[in-house]
């Protein structure tokens, strides 16, 4: 098996002038975008730079400033292979073969086998190889493997056809139909004309300072309009919104005389009151009003006189018929109202409450002793 | 019949039922090949369907499907047993096909039309129809008027409305603030998150499970597990007092339930050391705090010990290309979404009140 150097790696270091010529060159490996050049990303593979080794080769050397760098390293090709590239190396452009003629001579016994890939020809010196070789690609293109005959078309794309080909596209563009295109796809050139326009009209379009002035002043004008507007009839609308008469029931329920809450049974649970919201309770020598808010999520909660206790039916919290909390998830006890007796009438104050957690329920006014 | 019976409604209580959908959820997804093929789909669908149907002739089952409020419940469960299979039969269908090396089943074709008339006129359409749709039912199912609102009487049991019985669910197992207000803002906020948590293109444009595993896992716990088997709690095994009914068992207005609560620092202080809780702050440390620390203890480390854990034995790739803090925001979300239902498993089966039950700073979990 013949060795030859193929490059392994392609890299562009910083400066390139974006002159176009590694793209015309080598289009499947470089792209040159609209302020430097890019390596492909399916070129960053030393499988797919080897076949096309004299294309990257030859794109570096037309580098005007040289930035295009590769990598090269020894590897093993079959004859055919190293057969096509000899071709490629010395085919299409003029310029290029000078270059090429050492790598030739320096792979000899690539050079002469590479008349057998040329079925049915014989062999012929190296130094003919050269020669031939331009025509090459043409009589191998059909050739009965298809990775040989995609190996060299690989290695003949480069210049030539595709240099031709693009040229003509974009000379036989019209000015709109190159306003259309994707800048990426234009030549440089057109791309280099309609960056300076872009940057004439981004010029022009530049604020002066009468205009930002003007603007300013405007702009300032009527965020101090919609202050004072705000400022004066703000305060009105507010006024508008609330309501003129507050419906509020008097806080202190008058709940009757004590003596039918003195006949209870402890536990017991007196539910007349539940429209004002409350429920008076027994205790062992206490008398006691409950609101009737659950205090997880104030639903009513229903007293079970059956299962003696309170149980809301939004979310299952259950209270024992002194108001403590059992079960569910409410976290803490129902609250207390303020009671005292006058004149034998108990009357409940809904205003003040009495909280368990905060150990409130022992205080005076929380409940009447019996 | 009745011992059949029996066993349904065994099973549909909570945590079976719980357990029962997460292993039916897993199932699905490891066999997911299997199960949708159009035979097997058609065998699990019309056996659902012939299931339901012949519950319907149960008269406690009929009252609860039947009732015009849940109706809608009714069709998003056949709804969501159909797109399901529906998007997850085109992900085996590419998924073999990427495995396969084949182009998928999206692959080449242009799903760009124009609005005029393309898309003007299937909404147009589906408008009419669906108004059609919408009149018919509003014709045959009446519309479940109850008495005047009377605000010292709460219907019972009080349902909110269907789409938000799994956020009514969570309240019963969490403090208000947070099941109403925390838990609710995290699912959005994190619905909002996934396109900066989740950067993996796969998936993008064309159906597939297997190279989005967890993500759609995860995203089908969530909706699955818990949003769509929340709201099925809601509508069909919550009964009067709020408690759970099987779904052939009478509403029962008094059916015994013994539901009485613990609370974590009982368990601790009492069960665990033996002795009293503590009432004595000490220094400036409260004694609520000190009763409460072992819970706080607890929590704090599910959530820094959690994600360190979970990096560890599961998520090593995962995190490593996720970054730091984009892997902290996923795993809290994470720890966070897997809290309800450890939390509504503890309720269930020990009656577990709070892990930490600060009432004097209203701070439940």
């Amino acid at each position: 098996m013949p060795t030859k150097d193929l490059v392994t790696k392609v890299w562009i270091e910083p400066g390139c002038i974006v002159c176009d010529a590694c793209e015309t060159t080598a289009p499947t490996v470089f792209e040159v975008t609209d302020d430097t050049c890019i390596i492909r990303p399916a070129a960053l593979n030393a499988e797919f730079t080897k076949p096309i080794t004299q294309s990257i080769i030859d794109a570096a050397e037309e580098c005007p400033v040289d930035v295009i760098k590769f990598d090269v390293a020894p590897v093993e090709v079959s004859e055919e292979q190293a057969a096509a590239m000899e071709a490629a190396a010395a085919a299409p452009k003029p310029a290029a073969v000078e270059h090429a003629a050492p790598a030739t001579a320096a792979a000899p016994p690539a050079a002469k086998a590479a008349p057998t890939a040329v079925p049915g020809k014989t062999a012929e010196p190296a130094t003919a190889t050269a020669k031939t070789a331009p025509h090459a690609p043409v009589s191998v293109a059909g050739a009965s493997d298809p990775a040989i005959a995609a190996l060299l078309r690989a290695a003949s794309s480069r210049g030539g056809n595709v240099m031709i080909q693009k040229r003509d596209e974009s000379q036989g563009m019209s000015a709109d139909a190159m306003k259309r295109t994707d800048p990426r796809e234009l030549p440089a050139d057109a791309r280099q004309a309609m960056l300076l326009e872009a940057a004439k009209k981004a010029k022009d379009e530049g604020m002066t300072r009468r205009a930002f002035m003007s603007g300013a002043a405007l702009g300032i004008g009527w965020v101090a309009f919609g202050v004072g507007t705000g400022v004066a009839v703000g305060p009105a609308f507010g006024r508008f919104m609330m309501p003129n008469v507050l419906e509020e029931p008097d806080p202190k329920v008058r709940v009757g005389k004590i003596q039918k809450y003195l006949e209870m049974q402890p536990g017991e649970v007196n539910e007349d009151y539940k429209p004002q919201g409350i429920w008076i309770i027994r205790e062992e020598d206490r008398i006691a009003a409950l609101s009737i808010i659950c205090t997880h999520l104030g639903c009513i909660p229903n007293w079970l006189p059956n299962d003696r206790k309170f149980k809301c039916p939004c979310h299952g919290s259950g209270y024992k018929p002194n108001g403590i909390n059992f079960e569910g998830p409410t976290p803490r006890p129902l609250e207390r109202f303020n009671v005292n007796v006058e004149d034998g009438i108990v009357i409940v104050d809904k205003s003040k409450k009495y909280q368990w957690e905060l150990g409130q329920w022992d205080q005076p006014g929380s409940f009447i002793q019996t | 019949m009745e011992g059949i019976k029996e066993f349904i409604n065994a099973i549909c209580r909570p945590a079976p039922f719980l357990v029962l959908a997460i292993v039916a959820l897993g199932l699905f997804l490891a066999l997911y090949r299997k199960l949708t093929k159009p035979a097997a789909a058609a065998v699990l669908g019309g056996g659902f369907t012939l299931f339901f149907l012949l519950s319907c002739l149960d008269p406690n089952f009929q009252k609860i499907v039947a009732k015009a409020d849940n109706v809608p419940i009714v069709m998003m469960m056949f709804a969501i047993g159909y797109f399901l299979w529906l998007s997850f039969r085109q992900a085996a269908l590419n998924d073999a096909a990427i495995e396969a090396g084949q182009p998928l089943r999206e692959a080449g074709s242009d799903d760009k039309v124009l609005v005029w008339p393309d898309l003007v006129y299937s909404e147009f359409i589906s408008l009419i129809l669906f108004t059609a749709f919408l009149t018919v039912w509003a014709i045959v199912l009446r519309a479940p008027l109850e008495q005047p609102a009377d605000p010292n009487v709460a219907p019972n049991p009080a349902k909110a409305p269907w789409y938000f019985l799994g956020l009514q669910e969570m309240l019963v197992y969490f403090d208000p603030w947070l099941a109403g207000v925390l838990l609710p803002g995290l699912i959005i906020v994190g619905l909002v998150a996934i396109p900066y948590i989740d950067t993996n293109p796969r998936g993008n444009g064309y159906y597939t499970f297997k190279e989005r595993r967890f993500a759609i896992t995860m995203f089908l716990a969530g909706f699955v597990i818990l949003w769509v088997v929340l709201i099925i709690f809601g509508t069909f095994l919550r009964g009067p007092n709020w408690n759970f009914f099987g779904p052939y068992e009478y509403w029962d207005m008094h059916k015994p339930m013994a539901l009485l609560n613990t609370e974590f620092h009982d368990l601790f202080w009492t069960g665990l050391l033996g002795r009293a809780l503590p009432t004595e702050g000490r220094g400036p440390i409260p004694a609520y705090l000190i009763r409460e620390a072992p819970g706080i203890a607890l929590l704090g480390a599910y959530f820094i010990l959690g994600p360190l854990i979970l990096r560890v034995l599961f998520f090593r790739k995962l995190a490593a290309k996720m970054g730091l803090i984009r892997y902290s925001v996923m795993v809290m979300l994470l720890l966070v979404m897997l809290l309800m239902p450890i939390k509504m498993v503890l309720r269930w089966t020990i009656n577990l009140h709070y892990i930490v039950g600060i009432t004097e700073w209203s701070l439940n979990v």
